[in-house]
C-alpha cells in the first residue's frame, strides 16, 4: 500500500493504483475522458492533468501515472483550471456541436465537461469536421464529426473483444479512426465501442431519436437468452424497451454485453407477438379469451391424464419462480412427464457431472477464469456460445498470460491469441483426445490420484486411448495433446470450459464425464480459483435443472415423450417456451409426433412452427415482462426485473401455470415472485439460504465461489465416434444468434439474415463455389439447399451450419449425433 | 463477416507468392511489420490491398491496425504507382523561380497533380519539398534523374524524353 496526500486528504491506496483511481476511491472528482475503468490506462486527452508537488514544472496525467509513496497531489487549481478548458478549445474546433439533435445529448462527456468548464467562447478557431457518416450497418452509427480521438472504441475492440475492428489512420490534423481501408463497419457488432465512446460519436442506430437519455425509465434485469447471465439494463420509455442501457457497476458482465445482448432485445417489441390466447376451432386457431383458452386447456389436460397421460415440455428460459410453479402445474397433473430443453444437451450436467463429481453445475464462478494460468474450451472457443465469457477467456490471456487450450472440430477466434492453441480434431473424436490426455497424467505420474475412487477401472477403459493413436485418429498433433495435459497438471489454476445446448448433443455426457475425469485428475474441483464449467444455451438452464425441470419418478423425458406421442402412446402435450420442431433435434420425428398427439397446448411469445400445430396457443412473457431470477451457469441467481408490460392479454408463464392450475382444482395462493422463491427453498435446500429481496447487483452464487464436489469419481466415459466421408457436417450455435428466439429480433437477424454452410477455403475451391453460391447438402437421407459462406477457420471438408433458422430445417438432417457424413453438390 | 470479405479480396488478382515470400521470413519476428510492408512494397511497387490482408492474417495484426501504419507513413502508397516519379521541388529557391508553373505544365502535358499517376502507370507526379539543389532551381527529378534550369519548354522536352521511353 502506498500513502498520499490529494488535495489535502490523506490517501491509502493499492502500489499498482493510478493517482486518478486513487482520487476516485477518495471521492475526488478528476474529470476524463479517454479513461475507462475495463481499459489500459492510455493518456490521450489531457483533461486528467493534475499538479503534483514532486514532479514541478509540468502538469501530470492522473490517469496514467501510478501513485508513490509520499505524492502530494493538487486536482483543482487556475492554472489547471486553465489547461483543461484550453484542451476543451482544442477538441470544440473541429467537433460539430450538434447537440439538439445528438442522441447522446444529455450524457455526453464533451457536453459535461464544457458546462463544468464554461467553455462558452473559443479562442481558436478552424474547420469543422465534414466527414461522412457511416450508416452501411443497420446496428451502429459512426458519425466521425463528433468523435474527439479519445481511442476508446480502438482499446475496447482490441482489448476487450478481440476484433480489432478500428484503427487510428492518417496523421496530424487529418487523424480519425476508422475501419481498415475506411469502409462502413462490419464486424461481430457487440456494440462495445458504442458503449465506451465518450461522445456521440458511435450510436446504437435502432435508438436514434427515440429518447433523451434523461427521458428513459432504467430497469436492471439479466439477458434472456444464453447462461451467461449478462446485466442488461432496459431503458424503457412509454412501456416499450427503446434500447439496453451501459451499465458496469452491477452484475458478472462488467458492462460487456454481445449482439445478442445489446441489439438483440428487440424481439420483445416484435409486432408477431402472440398477444390473444388461440384456440383451435374447427381447424383454425382463432383467438379468445382467456376463460375459455384455459378451460380447453384444463378439460384437454385432465382428459388426457386419465387417458393415455400428459407430457410436459419446457425451455429453459422461464423463471425459477415459474419453473416452480409448472412443477406444481405437473403435479396437480399427476403426471412424472416433466422435462427441458429437449431432455438429451443437460445430460452433460445431471449425468456427466452429477455421476463424477455428485453436483450438478460448474464448480466455480466467471471471475476465477480471468486468473486462470490455463483454461481449457471443450468444442469452442466460448466465443460462439458464450461471447461475454469469450471476452473473459479473452482477458485472461491477454492480460495475465494465461495459456488457451481448444479441443475443437473448427478453430475458434481466440486461437491466434498468444499462447493459445487449438487441438483441432476430427469432429466427433473430441471425446478420445480428452480420454488421451487423461492417460496422459496418468501414465506420467501427473495425475493427483488421491482419494479418488474409480481409478483402476479407468486405467483399464484408457488403454483404448494410447496417445499417439489418439493424436493419429483424431489428427491432433501428439506432442500437443502431450503438452496440453501437462499444462494442464503443471498449472495453478484451471478453468475448464464446455458449453452444451441442443444443438452440441452428441457426446453430450460423454465429454463432461471425459472433462470432469480430467478435471479430478487434474486437482481441479473444489480448488480455489479453478473450476469446471458447464454453460448451459439457456438463461436459465442452471435454474431449470436445480429446480429438478427432469422426469419425475418413472416419468419420461422429452424425446420418450415424442416417441410415445408418435406412437399414439400419450394423449397430450403442454410444450412451453420451446419450439421443439425448429430446435429439436430430428424434426421429423418432432413432426410425427406433434401431429399424432391428440391434444397439444403450446405456451410462447410466437405462433412458432410447433405452435401452429397447437391446439391451444397461449401467450406468455418475454424476460423483460416479469420479476422473479435466473440462475446462470456459474450457478448465480440473479434478479430479473419487469421493464414493461405484456403485449395485449398476454400473460407471464407463471401467472398462465397458476390459473392452468387453478382450473384444475389446485389453487395456487402464490402472492408473487419473492413467496414463490421462499417456497423454492423448501424443495431445493441450496437455494434456502436465500431472500429473494436481498439478492444484491451481484447475485447471490449458492454453493459459494467454490463449489465442493460431493464425490471424486472417475467414469469410463467411452470413446467418441467420427464418420468416413468426404464432407463431415457439424451444427451449433452463430455467434449472432442464440437459440430461435433471435431470429425474430431486428438486430441479430440484420446482421446474420439466413441460414448458411460454412466451409474452408479448399473445399469451396474444389467445390468451385464462392459466398453466397447455392449447395445442396445432402446426409441421413435429406437434402438441404443453403447459401455458402466461406471461411478460414473450418478444417478441409468439415462443413458447419448453425442450427437457429426454422426455414432451414436443419434439425431434418441433424438427429442428435456429432458429425453427420454428408454429400455437396452445386 | 469480415473473414468472408477477405476471402473474397483475396481471390482478386494478385499474385500473392512474392508477398508470401516475403512474409515467410517474418511469421516468427513479433513487431516485423514494417520491414515486411516495405518489402512488399519494393516488390509490387506499392502495397496492393490483398497483400494487406494476408499480412494481417500471417502475421496476426489487424487488417485495421496495418491500414492505420499504411496511412500514417508517407512512404507507403496504397495505389499503384508510375514507372517515373516526377518530384517537383516546391523548396524556397524553386518556388521564387517559378515551380508553381513547372508544376502547372507537368498536369497540364500529364494530367496529373500531387500524388497522381497517369492511367498508362508510367507517371506519378510528388511534390516534394526542397531537394537540395538550390542552385539549379527550378528544378524536378525523375526518378534518379536531376532536371535544373527549367522553363516551361524544358520540361517539355523532359517529359517527351521519358514517353518516349518504355
Amino acid at each position: 500500500m502506498v500513502n498520499l496526500t490529494i488535495d489535502g486528504k490523506q490517501v491509502t491506496v493499492s502500489k499498482t493504483a493510478t493517482i486518478y483511481e486513487a482520487a476516485k476511491e477518495a471521492g475526488i472528482h478528476i474529470p476524463v475522458l479517454c479513461y475507462a475503468k475495463k481499459l489500459l490506462p492510455y493518456g490521450a486527452c489531457r483533461v486528467c492533468l493534475v499538479e503534483v508537488e514532486q514532479m514541478k514544472g509540468r502538469l501530470i496525467p492522473s490517469c496514467t501515472t501510478p501513485v508513490s509513496e509520499g505524492m502530494v497531489v493538487t486536482t483543482t487549481s487556475d492554472e489547471i483550471n486553465k489547461v483543461r478548458k484550453t484542451v476543451l478549445e482544442f477538441l470544440l474546433v473541429n467537433h460539430v456541436v450538434d447537440c439538439p439533435v445528438c442522441d447522446k445529448g444529455g450524457e455526453c462527456d464533451l457536453q459535461d465537461l464544457t458546462y463544468e468548464f464554461e467553455v462558452v467562447t473559443n479562442r481558436f478557431e478552424g474547420e469543422k469536421f465534414d466527414l461522412p457518416t457511416d450508416e452501411v450497418n443497420p446496428l451502429i452509427e459512426r458519425n466521425m464529426n463528433r468523435c474527439v480521438l479519445c481511442g476508446k472504441c480502438v482499446r475496447v475492440c482490441d482489448e476487450i473483444v478481440g476484433y480489432g475492428s478500428y484503427s487510428f489512420i492518417n496523421r496530424g490534423f487529418e487523424t480519425k479512426i476508422a475501419t481498415a481501408y475506411d469502409r462502413g463497419l462490419n464486424c461481430e457488432f457487440c456494440g462495445q465501442c458504442l458503449s465506451m465512446c465518450p461522445v456521440g460519436a458511435l450510436l446504437p442506430r435502432p435508438f436514434k431519436f427515440k429518447a433523451r437519455p434523461w427521458q428513459l425509465k432504467e430497469v436492471d434485469s439479466v439477458c434472456g437468452y444464453c447462461g451467461n447471465g449478462c446485466t442488461v439494463t432496459l431503458g424503457v420509455l412509454n412501456k416499450k424497451v427503446e434500447t439496453i442501457r451501459f451499465n458496469d457497476k452491477i452484475g458478472v458482465n462488467d458492462g460487456n454485453l454481445c449482439i445478442r445482448g445489446r441489439f438483440g432485445y428487440s424481439y420483445v417489441n416484435h409486432e408477431d407477438r402472440l398477444t390473444m390466447p388461440l384456440v383451435r376451432k374447427d381447424g383454425e386457431l382463432v383467438e379468445t379469451d382467456w376463460d375459455e383458452a384455459l378451460q380447453v386447456v384444463a378439460d384437454g389436460l385432465s382428459k388426457a391424464q386419465k387417458g393415455l397421460g400428459v407430457g410436459i415440455i419446457s425451455g429453459a428460459r422461464l423463471t425459477n419462480e415459474e419453473l416452480f410453479v409448472l412443477k406444481k402445474v405437473a403435479r396437480t397433473l399427476g403426471t412424472e412427464n416433466l422435462d427441458h430443453s429437449g431432455g438429451e444437451c443437460y445430460k452433460s450436467v445431471t449425468e456427466g457431472l452429477k455421476e463424477t463429481l455428485g453436483v450438478a453445475a460448474s464448480t466455480a464462478t466467471f471471475p476465477q477464469i480471468e486468473k486462470a494460468d490455463v483454461v481449457l474450451a471443450i468444442r469452442s472457443d466460448f466465443y460462439e456460445t458464450h461471447p461475454v465469457v469469450g471476452m473473459v477467456v479473452n482477458q485472461a490471456i491477454r492480460r495475465n498470460g494465461a495459456k488457451l487450450l481448444v479441443i475443437a472440430d473448427k478453430r475458434g477466434k481466440l486461437d491466434k491469441l498468444p499462447g493459445a492453441r487449438t487441438l483441432l480434431s476430427k469432429p466427433g473424436l473430441e471425446l478420445d483426445v480428452l480420454n488421451a490426455m487423461a492417460k496422459v497424467l496418468i501414465d506420467e505420474g501427473l495425475a493427483q490420484t488421491e482419494g479418488i475412487e474409480g481409478l483402476a477401472e479407468l486405467k483399464t477403459a484408457l488403454t483404448d486411448f494410447d496417445p499417439a493413436q489418439v493424436a493419429e485418429r483424431s489428427g491432433v498433433d501428439f506432442e500437443l495433446l502431450q503438452t496440453a495435459a501437462r499444462q494442464l497438471a503443471g498449472a495453478k489454476n484451471v478453468a475448464i470450459l464446455m458449453a452444451y445446448g441442443l444443438p452440441y448433443q452428441g457426446f453430450n455426457k460423454e465429454l463432461a464425464t471425459a472433462a470432469a475425469n480430467l478435471a479430478l485428475l487434474a486437482g481441479i474441483p473444489g480448488r480455489a480459483g479453478s473450476g469446471l464449467y458447464l454453460c448451459g444455451e439457456k438463461a436459465n438452464s442452471q435454474g431449470a435443472i436445480d429446480l429438478g425441470i427432469l422426469p419425475q419418478g418413472n416419468g419420461l423425458g422429452a424425446q420418450l415423450m415424442l416417441s410415445a406421442a408418435a406412437e399414439g402412446k400419450l394423449d397430450a402435450l403442454y410444450v412451453v417456451a420451446e419450439d421443439p420442431l425448429s430446435s429439436y433435434p430430428d424434426r421429423d420425428k418432432v413432426a410425427k409426433s406433434l401431429e399424432k398427439v391428440p391434444f397439444l397446448v403450446v405456451q410462447d411469445l410466437f405462433l412458432s412452427p410447433t405452435a401452429q400445430q397447437a391446439d391451444v396457443v397461449l401467450p406468455a412473457a418475454s424476460f423483460a415482462e416479469k420479476d422473479g431470477t435466473f440462475t446462470n451457469a456459474e450457478r448465480r441467481i440473479q434478479r430479473v426485473r419487469q421493464g414493461i408490460p405484456t403485449p395485449g392479454k398476454a400473460r407471464t408463464d407463471g401467472a398462465i401455470f397458476a390459473a392452468v392450475a387453478g382450473k384444475l382444482g389446485n389453487s395456487l395462493s402464490f402472492t408473487g415472485p419473492a413467496a414463490i422463491f421462499a417456497e423454492i427453498g423448501k424443495e431445493v435446500p441450496a437455494y434456502a439460504e436465500f431472500d429473494f429481496n436481498e439478492i444484491g447487483p451481484q447475485g447471490v452464487v449458492w454453493g459459494g465461489e467454490t463449489l465442493q464436489p460431493v464425490s471424486h469419481k472417475v467414469v469410463n466415459a467411452g470413446a467418441g465416434k467420427t464418420v468416413e466421408a468426404d464432407f463431415k457436417l457439424v451444427t451449433g450455435s452463430a455467434l449472432y444468434h442464440s437459440g430461435t428466439v433471435s431470429t425474430r429480433a431486428k438486430g441479430p437477424i440484420a446482421v446474420l439474415p439466413e441460414p448458411y454452410v460454412e466451409l474452408s477455403r479448399e473445399d469451396a475451391k474444389g467445390l468451385k463455389v464462392v459466398d453466397g453460391d447455392l449447395v445442396k447438402v445432402n446426409g441421413n437421407g435429406v437434402e438441404l439447399q443453403l447459401k455458402v459462406k466461406v471461411g478460414n477457420r473450418l478444417p478441409k471438408g468439415v462443413l458447419f451450419v448453425p442450427y437457429h433458422f426454422a426455414e432451414a430445417q436443419v434439425n431434418r438432417l441433424y438427429k442428435g449425433e456429432a458429425v453427420i457424413a454428408v454429400k455437396v453438390s452445386k | 463477416m469480415s473473414e468472408a470479405v477477405e476471402a473474397t479480396v483475396a481471390e482478386q488478382d494478385t499474385d500473392l507468392t512474392g508477398a508470401n515470400r516475403i512474409l515467410d521470413k517474418y511469421v516468427d519476428f513479433p513487431g516485423a511489420l514494417m520491414p515486411a510492408l516495405q518489402e512488399i512494397q519494393e516488390f509490387y511497387g506499392y502495397i496492393p490491398e490483398p497483400t494487406v490482408h494476408l499480412t494481417a492474417e500471417r502475421l496476426n495484426v489487424y487488417t485495421s491496425q496495418i491500414y492505420g501504419v499504411l496511412t500514417f507513413y508517407a512512404q507507403f502508397h496504397l495505389e499503384p504507382r508510375g514507372k517515373y516519379i516526377v518530384r517537383v521541388c516546391m523548396g524556397t529557391a524553386c518556388h521564387v523561380k517559378g515551380a508553381g508553373r513547372i508544376a502547372e505544365t507537368i498536369k497540364d502535358r500529364l494530367g496529373i497533380g500531387h500524388a497522381e499517376t497517369t492511367e498508362d502507370l508510367k507517371f506519378t507526379a510528388e511534390y516534394v519539398a526542397c531537394i537540395g539543389a538550390c542552385g539549379m532551381a527550378p528544378v524536378i527529378m525523375v526518378n534518379d534523374g536531376t532536371y535544373g534550369s527549367l522553363t516551361v519548354q524544358k520540361v517539355d522536352e523532359v517529359i517527351k524524353k521519358y514517353q518516349q521511353m518504355d
